[in-house]
């Protein structure tokens, strides 16, 4: 009986070692992609520099000190004029997050209640919510924002014919004219009421939570605090004089001026984006409800919790663990989408930082760089929020 | 027989049963179920119909019954009805929003091209055909050349001489395999082999393949050889055709690149994970807008002196790299969720890393994740809408267009909503069809 052979012979055995150790290998493969990778930017990198040298343009940061030669249209915060280039990037990360938070929280709303009718019992409240959403889901974005825009906001009569439901509000095709407050001297005691009593009801809640938890009795923490909050602050309001006024918009010559004033391209955004999210955010809700398992609203009626308990106590807490993960990521999507107020013209990071400071100023990688730094800090802050609530949230399981 | 027969009293017989209560079952009970079940419910029903009404009434008034189909110019259509739509003019610019500015007389071109995908395509919904997996990557591998040409015209160079003949043959090939597959039951290569016997070795067989397409090969180029188009520049791309080429080549090139990228990002080799995390995260974070002008501004920066990029290719290597991070996160998503058994199973079997993740992983982590990477493909298609913002000409920017027609200024609200009606159109096939794949997919996991 010949001896039994292991398939490799000795001479083969050296080189095959090498060849399928899987250390070697892993070894090899990420020098390998780590030297391409390399290649490629030293590549890119080499050319920017020629490219750069041959046009005459110089890097770095102080052309921000530079005046921009440029107005900018609409600004939510003061700035010097002429505008130095870093002003301009102030107000388009404060345009931006402006006009991304106030779709944010409008979305959130028409999302929950939309979400709610998705579900109904009624079959054509439940139909009509599911086509809003089939409809809105599935045409772009930047279509319905040219839609609002072009179609609704610029479509509307002239300041003389404005639309004015309530003194002092005022929509026309030069926008939306509402009051602006103006503070009087002692406004402020207003305002420290107002934080102290908050913190009274946070700190009154956390005390009702643990006496609950110790003795099972109940009190109603949060209808005390709203009163709290609401009688403090009116107290306070009331006994400094009032020292609110209000500046109201008023028709002079051929336009309203006065108050505050938001362009038409603003508000086409906002609706835009509010209405497209929320039917994203009505998918989530719908989603997140149906996942909580119909054991445990069997279970809640059968341990006698009355409907709208087993609604408030059961059920949405669980359906929130499903629905909150994708609610902030599509908050970040809002701060994206935001940027397609480049095509309306209304003035936001990109349209005024990408756009036109790059065309005036040509300082291509520094300030694509920057607009990038911005887009990414909102992401990573919102990724960071993302993982504390998961963290906080995991179901502790055995 | 005869004892049942003798006692017929004892049996029990049961009375016919009673109608259900009146209003219990049919229309009139569903109604009350479903849209009058209490005060709240009948209100909100009431409310919703009126509404409803006045929004459809309004809607058909403008669109159907107000409306102009056959006019000449917008000044007509007023002419005709100041208040409704007029059809006329999107009837008139139809062919602006389907071609863009490409050659009136070159357009049967994409339509050629499109209805070659068609007929491409179509044997992989065909049961009887054999060889799918071949078939579906001639597609995504030859079509593109085929089309590329079809598109561009013009004198083809080295690469292009070479590989269009092997493309129109692949076509052809697919189409005769087809054809041999559903009349006479037997694959291409099964016909062409019957004259040499059943009893030749796997090696002779795969020479008189090669063989046989290599000499067709040599027909194909002798026949193309001849075979020349205008040639129509990138700049005329535009319409729905150019839509529907950024995003098809952003969609086949997103699954491939973005499993690869998920792949490393799982990877157990710490530098090949680090870079793909790097990339995803980094692409992810960013608006597709400035990854656009960023192609736009800063490509011809990057790139040598002599070498020139068109416009509409900076275009879409910007929705490539976008659509391949996004595409990574959700087959990520898909090869997490799947057991650990799975893996444990196949190395247990002796399958190394590639086997395993062929066989094994991906036809999973894919079929978990289809609806996932349905809504992406929509998501991308809706997304190149914003190619318009750096200037290229695709449908929305045609909408645009067609108002500015000296015939039909300031005609925009019509082609807007042929235009939405188009886009609608393609996201809720995608998405019904989606849904209709996960259903006969998950067969295997019903109960």
């Amino acid at each position: 009986m010949p001896p039994i052979s292991l398939g490799v012979d000795a001479r083969q055995g050296r080189a095959a070692q090498w060849l399928y150790d899987s250390r070697f290998r892993s070894i090899v493969a990420q020098a390998l992609v780590v030297g391409i990778v390399a290649w490629g930017f030293w590549y890119l990198a080499s050319n920017t520099q020629e490219n750069m040298a041959r046009r005459g343009l110089s890097t770095g940061f102080d052309f921000v000190f530079g005046t921009a030669g440029f107005d900018i249209s609409w600004t939510l915060i003061q700035i010097r004029t002429p505008a130095p280039y870093i002003d301009v990037y102030k107000v388009g990360i404060v345009n931006t997050l402006a006009v991304s938070i106030l779709s944010i929280v409008f979305a959130t709303v028409l999302g929950f209640a939309v979400g709610m009718l998705r579900l109904s019992n009624n079959w054509l409240v439940s139909r009509l919510a599911g086509w809003y959403i089939e409809v809105l889901r599935n045409t772009p974005l930047l279509l319905q924002i040219f839609f609002w825009f072009i179609g609704v906001f610029t479509g509307l009569p002239p300041p003389r014919q404005s639309y004015q439901p309530v003194e002092g509000f005022v929509l026309n095709n030069r926008g939306f004219f509402m009051p602006a407050p103006v503070a009087g001297e002692t406004l402020w005691i207003t305002g420290v009421a107002f934080l102290a009593a908050c913190i009274a009801a946070v700190a009154l809640h956390r005390w009702a939570r643990a006496r609950q938890a110790a003795t099972g009795n109940r009190f109603p923490s949060i209808l005390a605090g709203f009163g709290i909050v609401i009688g403090a602050t009116g107290l306070a309001f009331v006994t400094t004089g009032m020292p609110l006024s209000w500046d109201i918009p008023k028709l002079r010559g051929f336009n309203f001026t006065g108050g505050m004033t938001v362009p038409p391209a603003f508000c086409a955004l906002l609706i835009a984006l509010s209405v497209y999210t929320s039917c994203f955010i009505a998918e989530m809700v719908r989603a997140g409800i149906q996942s909580v398992s119909h054991g445990q609203t069997e279970a809640s009626f059968a341990l006698g919790l009355k409907p709208s308990w087993t609604t408030r106590l059961v059920i949405v807490p669980q359906a929130m663990r499903a629905i909150i993960p994708p609610l902030i990521s599509s908050y970040l999507n809002v701060t994206k989408n935001s940027s397609l107020a480049v095509a309306i013209g209304y003035p936001d990071l990109v349209a005024v930082w990408m756009q036109t400071s790059l065309n005036q100023s040509g300082r291509a990688i520094e300030i694509v760089a920057t607009t990038m730094l911005f887009y990414m800090t909102c992401s990573l802050s919102i990724s960071l929020l993302l993982n504390v609530y998961n963290r906080r949230m995991q179901l502790r399981e055995r | 027989m005869p004892t049942e027969a003798r006692t017929p009293a004892l049996v029990f017989q049961a009375k016919p049963s009673l109608p259900p209560p009146p209003f219990t079952v049919g229309p009139v009970a569903w109604v009350r179920a479903n849209l009058f079940s209490g005060p709240v419910n009948t209100l909100l029903t009431l409310a919703s119909a009126w509404g409803l009404y006045l929004t459809l009434a309004a809607f058909l008034e403008w669109a159907w019954f107000d409306a102009v189909f056959e006019a000449n110019s917008r000044r007509e259509c007023l002419d005709k009805s100041p208040t409704g739509a007029c059809w006329a003019g999107v009837r008139a610019n139809w062919g602006r929003l389907i071609y863009g500015p490409y050659p009136l007389a070159e357009r049967w071109r994409i339509d050629f091209a499109f209805l070659a995908l068609v007929a491409w395509m179509a044997p992989l919904w065909i049961r009887a055909v054999t060889g799918k997996i071949a078939i579906a990557a001639s597609v995504v591998c030859a079509y593109p050349f085929f089309a590329g040409y079809i598109f561009l015209g013009g004198s083809r160079e080295e690469t292009m001489t070479v590989l269009f003949p092997a493309a129109v043959l692949a076509g052809v090939g697919v189409l005769v395999h087809s054809a041999c597959c559903i009349l006479a039951g037997r694959s291409l290569p099964d016909l062409l082999l019957q004259p040499f016997g059943d009893g030749i070795s796997d090696k002779s067989r795969t020479r008189i393949l090669a063989g046989f397409a290599a000499a067709s090969y040599a027909l194909a180029f002798v026949a193309t050889s001849g075979f020349a188009l205008p040639q129509v520049k990138t700049d005329r791309w535009g319409g729905l055709f150019l839509t529907l080429v950024i995003s098809g080549i952003g969609i086949t090139s997103a699954l491939p690149s973005g499993i690869l990228l998920a792949l490393g990002r799982r990877s157990t080799m710490p530098l090949i994970r680090l870079l793909c995390v790097c990339y995803i995260e980094l692409i992810r974070s960013v608006p597709l807008i400035t990854i656009l002008f960023m192609a736009k501004t800063m490509f011809p920066l990057f790139m040598p002196q002599h070498i020139v990029v068109d416009e509409l290719v900076r275009a879409i290597v910007a929705v490539c790299l976008f659509a391949a991070a996004y595409m990574a996160e959700i087959v990520r998503g898909g090869l997490q969720a799947l057991p650990k058994g799975q893996y444990e199973a196949a190395a247990a079997v002796g399958l190394n890393y590639w086997q395993t993740t062929l066989f094994i992983v991906m036809p999973q982590a894919l079929k978990a994740m289809i609806p996932n990477i349905v809504s992406n493909f929509i998501g991308l298609f809706k997304d190149t809408t914003l190619v318009a913002i750096i200037g290229l000409k695709d449908l929305m920017l045609q909408v645009d267009s067609a108002g500015k027609d000296r015939d039909w200024l300031g005609l925009f609200r019509e082609p807007y909503f042929a235009a939405t009606a188009i886009y609608f159109f393609f996201c809720y096939c995608m998405s019904k069809y989606s849904l209709h794949l996960e259903r006969k997919l998950s067969a295997g996991n019903r109960r």
